[in-house]
């Protein structure tokens, strides 16, 4: 499963008028989880950033800045357990003394979870968002919002 | 072959010179400022015009962006400076809710007029066109400065994506002392 979130195409060359579509820069995959019934399993949300970006780490060292989160769909049988962020790396601020707490690269959120014992068998999908807000060293783009989906299947 | 590698040196060189000066370049120079009229967060309504007569610093910021949080301490100390000389500071904040920017507002203690651009509009007015086409409109102006002279002109416009990142307003503060020194 996996969707891109680049998206630079002018709306001008489609539409006729001067209007011009948000740039984002994201890329997430997620492979589909194959588990038994009554088992536990982990998903594994992988983040492939665009080069010379970075997005605000989980934990930020500033509250007026917008961290990274994860949210998604619950399902009755399927227990969610709390999702594990990778640590940030340090992003000095051009022209100032200020380090923030970001992400870049690629990075991989996990997402631990049990089935109940009685979960019927079959595919199960869970709809997920991801909340960022990402700079590259000489500006900053608008806080968003990616939605995919999480595939658990259960044999 | 020695004369195409010649000629694709020249050719590069020319881009890139004329990349660089086009970074160097400030957008809508000596251009009438757009117009706006914006309420601020606390309740007052301002129109750029009412400040006729005076040279108008503008900054636009949003409380998540963090070269505007860097620059929010240099900017008070700006406007603590320059407020008896005839120069006013407003940010425009944009397309946030009120309760973010009075928080940003409590953190900095900024005691000049911060306006809600609640809808992005006025920061739409104010970018360049072909400016960073990939973004959207209302993006393109975020972390910039601008100097508005007492007739309600453009005179200096620092837009973040072309210029290196100045949190201590250094270039801003040359230009208005220019300015101000030359009336």
């Amino acid at each position: 499963m996996m969707k891109w979130a680049i998206i630079i195409i002018p709306v001008s060359l489609l539409m006729g008028n001067r209007q011009w579509m948000t740039v984002d820069v994201l890329k997430i995959t997620v492979p589909e989880v194959v588990v038994s019934a009554g088992k536990s399993s982990v998903i594994k949300v992988e983040v492939e950033i665009m080069k010379g970006y970075h997005i605000q780490a989980n934990k930020v060292n500033d509250d007026l800045l917008i961290p990274t989160s994860l949210e998604f769909t619950e399902d009755k049988n399927i227990t969610i357990g709390m999702q594990e962020f990778p640590s940030a790396k340090n992003f000095k601020l051009e022209g100032t003394d200020n380090f923030l707490d970001v992400y870049d690269g690629v990075f991989e959120i996990r997402i631990p979870f049990k089935t109940i014992a009685k979960i019927p068998k079959g595919k199960y999908i869970l709809d997920a968002k991801l909340h960022y807000q990402a700079c590259n060293n000489k500006t900053c783009l608008f806080p968003k919002s990616i939605g995919f989906s999480i595939s658990i299947k259960i044999i | 072959m020695k004369s195409i590698w010649k000629s694709l040196f020249l050719i590069i060189s020319v881009t890139l010179s004329m990349v660089a000066k086009a970074q160097e370049e400030q957008p809508m120079l000596g251009q009438m400022a757009p117009s706006f009229t914006l309420k601020a967060i606390d309740g007052k309504i301002y129109l750029l015009e009412q400040f006729r007569g005076k040279y108008v610093v503008v900054h636009f910021a949003a409380t998540w962006c963090p070269f505007c949080n860097a620059e929010a301490p240099y900017l008070q100390e700006l406007y603590k400076s320059y407020r008896d000389k005839g120069v006013a500071v407003l940010i425009v904040d944009v397309k946030e809710d009120k309760g973010l920017v009075e928080k940003s507002i409590a953190r900095f203690n900024f005691s000049f007029p911060v306006l809600l651009d609640e809808e992005g509009t006025v920061s739409t007015k104010y970018a360049p066109a072909g400016v960073q086409p990939d973004l959207a409109r209302h993006e393109v102006p975020l972390a910039s400065n601008l100097i508005i002279d007492k007739e309600g002109k453009i005179r200096f416009y620092s837009l973040l994506n072309t210029i290196a990142f100045d949190a201590k307003l250094t270039k801003l503060k040359e230009k208005l002392d220019s300015l101000l020194s030359s009336k």
